[in-house]
């Protein structure tokens, strides 16, 4: 945080755009370059590997269908070499079913194609400020999972068993649609540890290392050896 | 019944000649049975030696004397006293001193007392068993050795004759005792033992067969059935000393039991076959009733005619009956129950046929009397068989348990499947309303944004308009998406996904969203809440804020979520305390004025129709819907029903 307040006016945050449609391509990227950011942008997964490859950008927003392959995959790279870069999906309804495997392997939040382009660089401020946004419809879906159900829910496999009561509190309160600063009060909380709270939601929820994969689908009873 | 009668009908005629041909074999069957009975029964008993045989003597009768050879018959006495007096002499030589020696009767009737060299050896009105005359039992005694002389003995026998039949005295042996005790043995077992073994078995019977009857009322003929075995086994084993005895009369009672048990054995047979019972049908029981009414009120005399001419015919009497109603039923039933009775019948009457004979001395004979004896057998066979069916009976119920264990299994799985397809059927169809619901929420919204934007980017220089249409085109789909959640029921939740779209949409009009959820909880949960009821709540809020945009200029749009309880509004609240939502969006805007129906008046066509799209969402959702407007700002406000419609009425 330190860091980042002491770069950000000499220096401007890189965000690495990969999106394979131009027009939207073009509307993200005018969005982000008119609010100061440093854009580069890759319409393949090839083009932002080789992007990666050169230097980690500060913040990476991505397509999941990409003509070359799975966005998911360019997150998963980037968590690994560098852990500190904040990833977006980038989604065109915000469905669980794409947001959702995109946080498993290391995003933290997602933005929608057709946001306001004060939104658009406003949602990326405040990611960059350490501020994961979550909506209510991902919190519901998460929260629906952490009831245990007999048969597997339907949608992307996630483990949730890492969330403490009190994580689950606030998500129930996300999808119900009060602010953080209303969640904080039924929960007596402080209203600045909410924020950190949902960062560490994402962290649980994803999931490391092939092995740890593994693990995890093992005892959720995914596969069975 | 009517239409089934003739059926039973043809099929009895066409069974005729089946029945004929059964009815003639098992006719045939029964002279074969009873040549056979005969055949078996010329097989004399066992018999000593006969070089031990003895048969000439001088009887002492009535004062006159004379030389039989015995067997020999003598008229009844019917006293005590002064019986005949037999006499007669063995030759008992000292080299066979060393074997005891013995005087074996193997048949007389109805007492005997011997003496040897004047000194009796043996009262065999001691032994009850061997008084009775329908009993063939021998006698045998040991003479002391002291008695016997070197040379010729004297043996004289006194014959006690109490009737009801003629007196009779068989041949005797006197011999080595050694020689005479194995053919004595086995007459007893014959004729002695064999008859307790079935009396004990009866008796086992009578009491099997009561206890059926006590537990089974409504088949007397198990009852009736185990009175005959209860009288057979009483005259059995009931039996009382001669003479000096209060309970002498009883005799004479029992003398009556053949007779009842005959008759009772009759009843059985009509009720057990099912026949319909003869209207002076109960007059089969008054022979035996005359007879025991002879034997308590009458003397020996009257006692012994009575059962003789009364009792012993009546025995025959039931016996032919018998056999008639088994050929009927042999008949009519064409079953082994039948057939192994009237076989048993005719080796009965075969038995009673002969012994009559035997008693009339119409046959040379050696008074064996079988009649009793195949009686005996007969009930017990007929027990056993009652037994046997009723075992049978038990596996059948048993059978009809498992079977009916299989019948239920195979329902069971029936039923399964059909539940299995009838789940399969129900979300099939819910899968094609859902279709139908989704194709009518796009084409709603989605489809008619379309074609703005279609419309709009026709027109060429229509850019914001088409961003706007789009924008609405997109968060449209979202709402469809969003609705098909499953959000258990909480409104709160798909009011959360509402509240982000709402302040994304309202942020670039520069509108400020306030939300006042009152408490964590803010909507009661409706388990029966659909994704339709859902879609159509957000619709209406979704007009109500447009309305606010376009056409209100607001500046701040105030949304209300809160739970009506008793204290807050004692009409809105169900009489069971179930509470109800209420949603209230109100906004600083200019208002517009109402029409006394309700409708916008001022407001332009567009806010109109949008009004009157709030109400029918209500409608179909079960919701109130109240609108206040002046100039100080607009207020919509939702009260959702206790309990969302299932069907959607309103929508057709």
């Amino acid at each position: 945080m330190s860091v980042l307040s002491d770069q950000g006016p000499s220096q401007p945050i890189s965000i690495l755009l990969v999106e394979d449609d131009a027009p939207t391509l073009w509307r993200l990227q005018d969005a982000l370059a008119k609010a100061g950011f440093h854009v580069t942008s890759a319409a393949t997964l090839a083009e932002g590997r080789a992007s990666l490859a050169q230097a980690g950008p500060r913040v990476l927003l991505t397509d999941l269908q990409l003509p070359d392959g799975h966005g998911n995959e360019l997150i998963r790279e980037t968590r690994l070499r560098y852990p500190d870069t904040e990833i977006m999906v980038i989604s065109i309804l915000g469905d669980e079913e794409s947001v959702i495997s995109a946080i498993t392997v290391g995003a933290t939040g997602y933005l929608l194609k057709d946001a306001f382009p004060t939104d658009i660089a406003a949602t990326v401020r405040e990611l960059v400020a350490g501020h994961s946004p979550i909506s209510a419809s991902i919190a519901r879906f998460i929260v629906r999972r952490t009831q245990s159900t007999a048969e597997p829910p339907p949608g992307p496999p996630l483990n949730t068993a890492k969330l403490t009561p009190r994580e689950i509190d606030i998500l129930w309160g996300i999808a119900k649609g009060f602010s953080y600063a209303e969640i904080a009060g039924h929960l007596g909380l402080s209203r600045q540890t909410v924020p950190g709270h949902i960062k560490n939601i994402y962290r649980k929820l994803e999931v490391h290392t092939r092995g740890e994969a593994v693990f995890e689908a093992l005892q959720q009873g995914l596969i069975r050896l | 019944m009517t239409e089934a009668a003739p059926t039973t009908a043809s099929s009895g005629r066409r069974r005729w000649p089946k029945r004929a041909t059964l009815l003639v074999q098992y006719l045939l069957l029964q002279p074969f049975i009873i040549v056979l009975c005969l055949v078996v029964l010329r097989v004399p008993p066992p018999e000593p030696p006969s070089r031990y045989l003895l048969t000439d003597f001088s009887v002492q009768e009535n004062g006159v004397g004379q030389t039989v050879t015995l067997p020999h018959f003598t008229d009844s006495r019917y006293t005590m006293n002064d019986p005949p007096l037999y006499s007669g002499r063995f030759t008992w030589s000292g080299s066979e001193s060393k074997e005891a020696w013995s005087v074996m009767l193997p048949r007389f009737t109805n007492g005997v007392e011997v003496a040897v060299n004047g000194v009796v050896i043996l009262d065999s009105r001691r032994n009850p068993a061997a008084n009775r005359p329908d009993r063939n039992t021998p006698e045998i005694a040991v003479i002391p050795a002291s008695l016997l002389r070197e040379g010729a003995n004297e043996l004289s026998i006194r014959l006690f004759v109490w009737g009801p039949i003629k007196g009779f005295l068989d041949r005797l042996y006197v011999g080595p005792d050694a020689e005479l005790r194995p053919s004595y043995n086995a007459r007893t077992l014959l004729f002695v033992t064999l008859p307790v073994v079935f009396s004990a078995w009866q008796a086992i019977l009578a009491v099997i067969l009561g206890i059926m009857w006590v537990m089974r009322r409504h088949e007397p003929a198990y009852g009736v059935l185990a009175a005959a075995m209860a009288i057979g086994v009483a005259q059995a084993f009931l039996q009382t000393p001669l003479q000096d005895s209060a309970y002498s009369r009883l005799n004479s009672v029992l003398i009556s039991a053949a007779a009842l048990e005959s008759a009772l054995v009759l009843t059985f047979a009509l009720l057990f076959f099912g026949l319909k019972w003869p209207r002076y049908g109960w007059l089969i029981f008054a022979p035996a009733l005359a007879v025991m009414a002879a034997g308590m009120v009458g003397d020996a005399t009257l006692n012994r005619d009575a059962f003789l001419w009364v009792g012993a015919p009546t025995v025959g009497l039931c016996v032919i009956a018998l056999t008639v109603v088994a050929a009927h039923s042999v008949w009519r039933r064409q079953d082994a129950a039948s057939i192994m009775l009237g076989c048993a019948l005719s080796v009965l009457l075969t038995c009673w046929a002969l012994d009559l004979l035997s008693v009339l001395q119409l046959v040379p004979n050696r008074r064996i009397l079988l009649a009793r004896l195949s009686y005996s057998a007969m009930l017990v066979a007929i027990g056993a068989a009652l037994t046997w069916r009723f075992a049978r009976a038990l596996n059948q119920v048993d059978g009809f348990a498992a079977s009916m264990v299989t019948l239920v299994r195979e329902a069971e799985d029936k039923l399964k499947a059909s539940f299995v397809r009838e789940e399969e059927r129900a979300r099939a169809a819910a899968l094609a309303r859902e279709r139908t619901r989704l194709m009518r929420d796009l084409h709603d919204g989605l489809g008619g944004q379309l074609v703005s934007i279609v419309a709009l980017s026709e027109r060429g220089n229509a850019g914001a308009g088409i961003s706007e249409a789009a924008r609405a085109a997109l968060k449209d789909l979202r709402l469809v998406i969003d609705s098909m959640d499953d959000i258990g029921g909480d409104l709160m939740l798909a009011l959360g996904s509402w509240r982000e779209r709402t302040t994304a949409q309202l942020r670039p009009h520069d509108i400020t969203l306030v939300w006042r959820a009152v408490g964590p909880q803010g909507l009661p949960v409706h388990p029966e809440l659909r994704p339709w009821h859902v879609i159509q709540i957000i619709r209406l809020l979704d007009e109500a804020v447009t309305n606010a945009v376009k056409h209100a200029g607001a500046r701040r749009i105030t949304v209300s979520i809160e739970t009506l309880t008793d204290a807050q509004a004692d009409a809105k609240v169900d009489a069971k305390g179930v509470a109800r939502g209420r949603i209230t969006i109100e906004d600083d805007g200019k208002g517009f004025e109402l029409a006394p129906n309700g409708e916008a008046a001022a407001a332009g066509q567009h806010a109109a129709r949008g009004l009157r799209n709030m109400r029918s969402r209500a409608t179909r959702c079960g919701a109130e819907l109240e609108l206040t407007s002046d100039a100080g700002g607009t207020r919509v406000r939702l009260t959702l029903p206790r309990r969302f419609p299932d069907s959607d009425a309103a929508a057709g």
